[in-house]
């Protein structure tokens, strides 16, 4: 490969694993949370990924608008999630096997409600930009890669101060340590979660905007979160900062992969890589050992 | 009548998958997205065998049953130590690289053409037998000590191993069995519908198999085979609402497990002291 190429190949990668990385933290928190894959997190970004759609080109709403606009919404279908889904099984003390399955369940009410109302048509997003890339002497960088990896970067930079210096973001923190314990210390852990999922949909919202920009809307865009569970898996499922690295790895290494040895062989190579990793360190690359307490 | 013995054939045929995901998922607690791929290889394993290399169909469906079992075993070193979240993400990755290898091994597979041509061998006394039979090995194994062991490890896995039961190889014994019954429920498939292909059973299939688990009773196999008979024949009858109907049994679903988390039948089982007051012993 020439290096040019490479490069280019490695610039994609890291824009992809932008988005892969805002998945993977997305998943992460409720995880953290909650102790459940959160499935559902597929049914936000494909109901965003439509909505953004139908607006940019009924509405007319330019790139940011639509952004915010979707944002917004994907954190509210967050939370609507969490309090017809999950509050509900959660309030009643049901066994953690009942989220999961509840939350494959939603993401699956999603997709089949879209194949069923819209069909499987793709629906391309409207062009913002007029020049869709930029010449960098000699390489050639897509804007919309470039918007990709500006927003998730600042996303990912917000999400860690609000973690870090708020009180709500303390009180997130101090929620994945355990929950029942900051309820005694008089933490409203109702409010908390609800909190944790509209932060995981805000940036399912955001995903599924800039899945949808990129590629077109179908309704199996949902399944594209997938990669970020990867990224998750890899980075250790808890450890936020293990996801960003590892989605970002994940797109770098699947933007060279496919470059070098065709698409369907990259899948059987990146699910192997994650045979051989949990082989070897079974929490991932910066998770904690996960020790089941009684 | 054709048309309701085919339906009858395809629920059956189903039921017999959703067996293999109550014995994993319902008795034991293991999560496995990858049954698809168990089915892919069941079906493709018996169809190669079958039209390649001129096996007789018996011998086939055993080849089918034998390699399952083994890619269950091989499968199950790694994961079966993993915490369960850990074994659904990587057991759905298994089943995605198992449609990938399929599409990519195209000389042997047919890649994204699939196989046709496979000759009819299956009917319906034949599923039949086969559901009676993995029915009662099932039924079996949960009033077993260690069908207890192993619902014991799904309520609580901490407190099955304090007890003195080796979780791992409880769980792997579980693993392979149900391995083998989806390969051979695929096997089966093949030589039905007459027709594979890599993206017969995709993740969400395999979802749907534990979904309908948990919807007809954890603890209960007769709740997994109505519910699963409800289910596929419901789809087939109503061709109409074909494309809702997964919309509408995610919506059960959802009711189901807020307002009954145990699942339709709980842990009701079909027995005579069930049907037959009278038999009920006074205490």
């Amino acid at each position: 490969m020439e290096y040019q190429i490479l490069l280019q190949q490695i610039f994609n990668g890291i824009s992809l694993g932008g988005v892969y990385a805002l998945e993977a933290v997305g998943f992460g928190i409720i995880f953290n949370i909650l102790k459940f894959s959160n499935f559902s997190h597929s049914g936000v970004v494909a109901i965003t990924a439509y909505l953004g759609f139908f607006i940019s080109k009924y509405v007319y709403t330019n790139f940011l608008v639509t952004l915010t606009i979707t944002t917004l919404a994907g954190g509210f279908i967050g939370v609507m999630i969490e309090k017809l889904i999950f509050r509900p099984i959660r309030l009643k003390g049901a066994p953690l096997t009942l989220f999961l399955v509840n939350s494959i369940t939603a993401a699956m009410l999603v997709q089949q409600f879209f194949a069923a109302t819209l069909g499987d048509d793709y629906y391309p997003y409207p062009v913002f930009m007029k020049q869709t890339s930029i010449n960098l002497g000699t390489l050639t960088i897509s804007k919309t890669y470039t918007l990709m990896l500006i927003i998730s970067g600042l996303i990912l930079l917000l999400l860690t101060l609000v973690l870090k210096r708020t009180k709500i973001g303390i009180a997130l923190r101090a929620a994945s340590t355990d929950v029942r314990t900051p309820s005694l210390m008089g933490v409203n852990i109702d409010f908390v979660i609800s909190v944790a999922f509209f932060i995981a949909g805000v940036l399912g919202g955001i995903t599924g905007y800039l899945l949808g920009m990129t590629y077109s809307v179908d309704p199996f865009i949902g399944s594209m979160i997938l990669k970020g569970i990867i990224a998750a898996i890899i980075g250790g499922m808890g450890s936020l900062g293990g996801g960003v690295i590892a989605g970002l790895l994940l797109g770098v290494a699947e933007s060279l992969l496919i470059a070098e040895i065709g698409s369907s062989l990259t899948q059987i190579a990146i699910y192997s890589g994650i045979f051989v990793l949990l082989l070897i360190r079974p929490e991932g690359i910066g998770g904690k050992r996960y020790l089941i307490k009684a | 009548m054709e048309f309701y013995i085919k339906v009858l054939e395809i629920t059956c045929l189903h039921t017999i998958l959703v067996l293999g995901a109550y014995l994993m998922t319902g008795l034991t607690g293991l999560f496995s997205l990858g049954q698809g791929g168990f089915v892919s290889i069941g079906a493709y394993t018996a169809a190669i065998a079958f039209l390649h290399f001129n096996v007789p169909f018996p011998i086939a469906i055993l080849m089918a049953v034998l390699m399952g079992s083994v890619v269950g075993f091989l499968i199950g070193i790694p994961t079966l130590r993993l915490h369960r979240d850990y074994f659904l993400l990587v057991t759905f990755g298994f089943g995605e690289m198992v449609r990938a290898a399929l599409l990519h091994l195209a000389q042997l597979t047919g890649g994204a053409l699939g196989i046709a041509g496979i000759p009819k061998q299956v009917d319906l006394p034949m599923i039949h037998v086969s559901i009676l039979f993995i029915t009662i090995l099932i039924y079996n194994l949960k009033r077993s000590r260690f069908g207890r062991n192993c619902i014991a490890i799904r309520d609580d896995e901490l407190a099955a191993s304090l007890m003195g039961i080796n979780v791992y190889s409880h769980k792997m014994k579980v693993f392979i069995l149900g391995s083998a019954i989806t390969s051979y429920g695929g096997a089966l498939y093949a030589f039905l519908i007459m027709f594979i292909e890599p993206n017969l059973f995709n993740w969400l299939e395999s979802a749907k198999l534990i979904i309908i688990t948990f919807v007809g009773g954890v603890n209960s196999i007769i709740g997994a085979i109505i519910a699963s008979v409800v289910y596929y024949s419901f789809g087939e009858f109503f061709r109409f609402v074909d494309v809702w109907r997964d919309v509408l049994l995610a919506l059960a679903v959802l009711f189901v497990t807020i307002f009954r988390p145990g699942g339709i039948f709980g842990s009701w089982e079909l027995s005579l002291k069930n049907l037959l007051p009278w038999r009920v012993k006074k205490i």
